[in-house]
């Protein structure tokens, strides 16, 4: 059995978003009875949150897009740059924990003590962009993390798996330039879905060109079409780009109950995209894995999700059935 | 939509008296197809095309002796000499539209858009207008687009988009497709937000019914 982390914390509920909106606390507190229910928070070890220093959020994100989040947040505005980004009083300081959280697991995991982490925090994270929130977003999780892995850890090759519904625009721009971070993404087809990126023809820029990749899904597929996307496109080009580290950015709402998309993964397909994820790891990273919660939305799925996506982190894959 | 916004302003243009070489040589820096022929004054008075000048040229599989004695003519042929006079041109004030359909019925890429003096201002291109149409679908700002099946009588459309209005949701573009099925129209609204659900709830409570977009595009699916 692996050593799993569990990064969650109670202050991660914080972060409201008023009435009409999906991304809610109790996505949250779903993910945890899944894994209570399937009894594996004591074969977890519990990740503690902290709030990351700011300067680790400046290595991706502008110095004016802190400033005004944090004081839009303590001006008791009710959104920043958009209605999409619904905030309260809390929101910046629960984003910041969220960050400082993940960086947290991610050192436990470089420094061998753990061998992979789940990372159950809000807000989500892949459509923040450098200079703007978008999509839920406000600070891009998975981005921070995969800078502060190679500028702390010197590590040279960071693998990102992105599989929530929607393509993870802000991630996507943060690393296209960049041949050191493989984005790949696997996602229902822009021209339907939000945010209305990640076509297969965007492969990067300059010397980044290769280093991203796209796998748009049309509307009303499901777990075959995933399986001939991952085994086309994302395990030959990691097998060639040989991460060091995967990072994941886990998004639930490609199930087919969830109502934020029109894919239809099933429980079931989700192991199965985890369980390559996995193999890929440990391939390439001595194992190594940093699951990120990006989406999901269907607050009866959540629990069984999660409790797969954990169990196939523990390495026990009976906990599926 | 007129062709002015979307028409390139800084023409790449070519004087009657220049060589032949110069102009495949200015095609293919700037990777355009075609050249307006302007006189000193600045007017237009012919188009050459990539293809005038390749028909012009000799072939590249002839031989070094057969080029050889080409080469004196080739260095004499001038853009007059094979630009087309016949110019189809637009004016500032006509429409994207417009320069849409005349490109599909005289099969040409490109059109000079001229002033009443045939002073060259501007040429539009294919190009042009596939962004100016991508602009107008809005789909350079991230959104989501649905898919309504609505009853083909009046009025549909507006109560889709007061209740769209009233989640405050911003549009990017409303498309309409008639004929979808018998007595049907599908409308689809490109929004410009990732919060979806709320007003997919409220569409379906005044009775509309949200389609799987790919059945426009493909076969039914094959069962999974």
């Amino acid at each position: 059995m692996n050593r799993t982390g569990l990064l969650y914390d109670e202050r991660y509920l914080r972060h409201r978003t008023g009435e009409g909106h999906p991304e809610v606390p109790d996505r949250l507190q779903a993910i945890l009875k899944g894994l209570e229910d399937g009894n594996l928070l004591p074969r977890l070890t519990r990740v503690e949150a902290r709030p990351a220093d700011q300067r680790r959020i400046e290595t991706v994100h502008d110095v004016a897009h802190i400033r005004r989040f944090e004081e839009a947040c303590l001006m008791g505005k009710s959104e920043l740059d958009h209605p999409d980004n619904q905030i309260c009083y809390e929101t910046f300081e629960t984003a910041l924990l969220a960050v400082g959280g993940i960086l947290e697991a991610a050192r436990l995991v470089l420094e061998g003590r753990l061998d992979n982490a789940f990372c159950a925090v809000r807000p989500p994270g892949h459509h923040a962009e450098v200079d703007r929130a978008l999509g839920f977003c406000f600070f891009n999780n998975v981005a921070v993390t995969a800078r502060f892995i190679q500028q702390e850890w010197g590590l040279k090759r960071v693998g990102i798996i992105d599989f929530d519904v929607h393509h993870g625009n802000g991630t996507q721009h943060i690393f296209e330039r960049d041949h050191t971070v493989f984005y790949y993404s696997i996602h229902e087809h822009p021209t339907f879905a939000y945010p209305g990126t990640g076509r297969e023809f965007e492969r990067g820029l300059e010397t980044g060109y290769g280093y991203t990749l796209n796998s748009p899904v049309l509307p009303g597929y499901g777990d075959l079409e995933y399986r001939d996307a991952i085994q086309r496109d994302l395990i030959p080009a990691f097998d060639r780009f040989q991460p060091e580290i995967i990072l994941v950015s886990a998004g639930f709402d490609a199930h087919q109950d969830d109502d934020m998309s029109n894919i239809n993964l099933s429980t079931a397909g989700y192991s199965w995209i985890m369980e390559q994820i996995m193999a890929l790891a440990e391939r390439h990273a001595r194992g190594r894995v940093i699951s990120i919660l990006e989406g999901g939305y269907c607050l009866e799925r959540l629990p069984e999700l999660a409790r797969n996506h954990v169990g196939i982190l523990l390495g026990n894959h009976e906990i599926m059935k | 939509m007129f062709i002015q916004r979307s028409m390139t302003r800084k023409v790449i243009t070519i004087h009657p008296e220049a060589g032949v070489i110069e102009a495949r040589d200015l095609l293919q820096q700037h990777k355009i197809h075609s050249l307006p022929v302007v006189g000193l004054e600045g007017t237009l008075i012919g188009i050459v095309t990539d293809r005038d000048v390749r028909s012009a040229l000799p072939a590249t599989i002839l031989s070094e002796a057969e080029l050889g004695q080409l080469k004196e003519r080739v260095a004499q042929l001038k853009v007059k000499d094979i630009m087309t006079t016949q110019v189809v041109t637009l004016s500032p004030n006509n429409t994207l539209e417009d320069a849409l359909l005349l490109m599909q019925q005289i099969h040409v890429g490109a059109l000079p858009v001229i002033d009443r003096d045939r002073k060259i201002l501007g040429i539009i291109a294919f190009r042009d207008i596939l962004r100016g149409f991508a602009e107008v679908l809005g789909i350079d700002e991230p959104g989501t687009l649905l898919c309504i099946l609505a009853d083909d009588r009046q009025g549909q459309m507006k109560r889709i988009v007061d209740a769209i209005t009233e989640e405050k949701i911003r549009f990017g573009s409303v498309l309409v497709a008639r004929g979808w099925e018998k007595g049907k129209r599908a409308f689809f609204p490109y929004l410009f937000t990732h919060n979806i659900v709320g007003i997919k709830k409220k569409l379906e409570g005044l009775g509309f019914t949200l389609i799987n977009p790919i059945e426009m595009y493909l076969e039914p699916l094959p069962p999974a």
